[in-house]
């Protein structure tokens, strides 16, 4: 099985290195770069110079990552790199922003009264049955912005929302900062040392989300507690945490560091997957419900498929089973990252638009998914690294 | 035909995700933000403490005090009052306050703690209980969202488990 990732590996590098033109990719591009200017100029009328080199350096960054995409006909490789910058550089800016607020990473009960928790879309399931039965959120935000509480609860699930209408589960491969730390780490590993329990369980291991999903939903409504953000939240470790007071939430930020370095550093660094989000997060789970909805899809030419395993072995979330090849089709929470199609030696994975036959114009779908998936990148991810990339201007020493 | 058709309602629907997408920033996160914002929903009561009772006048500040909040279902939770001194700014360096809760005309507790000058200071106070309906709290800070003294902003909040 390791000897199935080297090919892999291998065959990625060994793509044409030009499945297009320059001119071709670069008009391809186009429309990604103005929408990268878009999104950046008019927020620096009044921005000073560390903002300023922040959303040139995203502009160019995004840009000349969609021409790679377009030259190489490549989606993983460029993505991925896109998206491990998002996980690591995320923190840089919200851990700063958090020091420079309050002086520390921990949130004290004070702040929770006040309303000024930052809301993150991961709670978004285990508030959904009491804001629909009680019409009450659990969570210690506020549910409009203002001065004081920037990060609030309705404009949060407003960019949630309208995102997910484009990107479906694409979510978790195109947006979400916390799964670029695990594809980080699973891609410093040379190879996977866990494989054969990752392929012997998997079956089991990708319903776990589903079943901490329904847990969480459940419990929350039950005891008016966001649980996964109060329990089960390995992303605490890395960005914010309620302040160690008592018993109680000493534990809660032991299980905060051991799900951390256990599930986003060292078994993505075993497995060579992204296991919290495969194996573990009930956002993403809920957010495969999307997928049902979403028009673009990864299939499989069935013509073409020889069964060397390759896309599974290459999948980061598991999302492929044998079964699920041969129907020709991905399972629910494929989050079209599109490292199966790349690592196709055979061209039998290919991008699809639900409603079109299979196999027959795949770079269509692709560039259709694309532009959508992209656009939504920069304006999230972009503006989040375009932040980061500012800060850490700003630490830059005579400054 | 009917491959036609689906292959026609596909891409169709595959520009309609491209202009959703081109919406996204100047007309969707907007919407659905107003949506969600106007959609008669509330922070928790844990939260927030609930809704106000009374205000009540003092010197150069008020003291707000908030109704009862029982926890729901199973909520993890004794039933507390919230009483907010504020602004902050405006307290004596110590304060000590007998507060009528449930508006009966008696008072039910009393608040002591000293103001610290430094606004981020761990604060601590005490709450006595002058009848049985509340449960007195001996230098309290943040134990809990039913007992706690804290500064919160420009107020000083003060949470008392009820009985």
């Amino acid at each position: 099985m390791a000897s199935d990732t080297s090919t892999l590996r291998s065959s990625t590098l060994q793509r044409p290195a030009a499945f297009r033109s320059v001119g071709r990719s670069i008009l391809l591009t186009l429309p990604i770069a103005l929408w990268a200017l878009l999104m950046f100029t008019p927020s620096l009328r009044n921005a000073g110079r560390d903002e300023h080199i922040g959303a040139l350096v995203v502009i160019v960054f995004m840009t000349g990552l969609f021409f790679l995409m377009m030259r190489t006909g490549e989606t993983y490789r460029w993505r991925r790199i896109f998206f491990v910058a998002l996980g690591f550089l995320f923190p840089v800016g919200f851990i700063a922003a958090l020091l420079a607020e309050r002086g520390s990473m921990s949130i004290p009960i004070s702040r929770m009264v006040s309303g000024d928790t930052p809301f993150c879309f991961m709670v978004t399931p285990s508030i959904i049955l009491p804001a629909a039965f009680a019409k009450t959120i659990i969570f210690p935000g506020s549910i409009v912005s203002s001065g004081s509480h920037p990060h609030s609860i309705a404009p949060m699930i407003g960019i949630w929302l309208a995102m997910t209408l484009v990107l479906g589960k694409a979510w978790c491969s195109y947006a979400c900062f916390f799964g670029g730390i695990e594809e980080g780490f699973a891609a410093f590993a040379k190879r996977p040392r866990l494989h054969r329990l990752v392929v012997r369980y998997g079956p089991v291991l990708r319903l776990i989300p589903w079943a901490i999903l329904v847990f969480v939903v459940l419990v929350s409504a039950a005891i008016f507690e966001p649980v996964y953000c109060m329990w089960l939240c390995p992303f605490k470790a890395v960005t914010e945490f309620p302040a160690v007071r008592n018993v109680e939430t000493a534990i809660q930020m032991g299980i905060f560091v051991a799900l951390f370095v256990g599930l986003v550093v060292v078994l993505p660094l075993l497995t060579m997957k992204r296991t919290q989000c495969g194996f573990f997060c009930p956002f993403g789970a809920f957010q495969s419900i999307f997928n049902k909805i979403n028009l673009f899809e990864i299939r499989f030419d069935r013509a073409k498929c020889v069964d060397c395993t390759l896309c599974q072995t290459s999948c980061p979330t598991v999302a492929l089973s044998k079964e699920s090849i041969a129907e020709g089709k991905t399972l629910l929470n494929c989050m079209k990252c599109g490292a199966c199609v790349d690592a196709c030696k055979k061209d039998a994975a290919v991008w699809h638009l639900k409603g079109t036959a299979v196999a027959v114009k795949p770079e269509r779908a692709r560039l259709l998914f694309l532009y959508g998936a992209w656009a939504m990148a920069t304006m999230f991810g972009g503006s989040i690294l375009a932040n980061s990339v500012a800060t850490m201007m700003h630490w830059l020493p005579g400054k | 035909m009917r491959a036609r058709i689906l292959s026609i309602l596909a891409y169709t629907g595959a520009g309609f995700t491209l202009l959703v997408a081109a919406c996204v920033p100047f007309v969707l996160m907007g919407v659905f933000s107003n949506e969600v914002a106007h959609a008669g929903l509330h922070i928790d009561a844990v939260y927030t403490g609930g809704a106000v009772a009374r205000t009540i006048q003092r010197n150069g500040y008020r003291i707000v005090v908030y109704q009862p909040v029982q926890p729901r279902m199973l909520e993890r939770i004794e039933p507390f009052v919230q009483i907010v001194f504020e602004p902050a700014d405006a307290l004596p360096a110590q304060v000590n306050d007998e507060i009528d809760l449930d508006g009966d005309g008696r008072p039910d507790v009393r608040v002591s703690f000293s103001v610290p000058a430094d606004a981020d200071a761990k604060m601590r106070g005490d709450v006595t209980a002058l009848n049985g309906k509340c449960v007195s709290l001996a230098n309290v800070s943040d134990q809990s969202f039913s007992r706690m003294v804290v500064r919160s902003g420009n107020k000083i909040v003060v949470r008392v488990p009820v009985r």
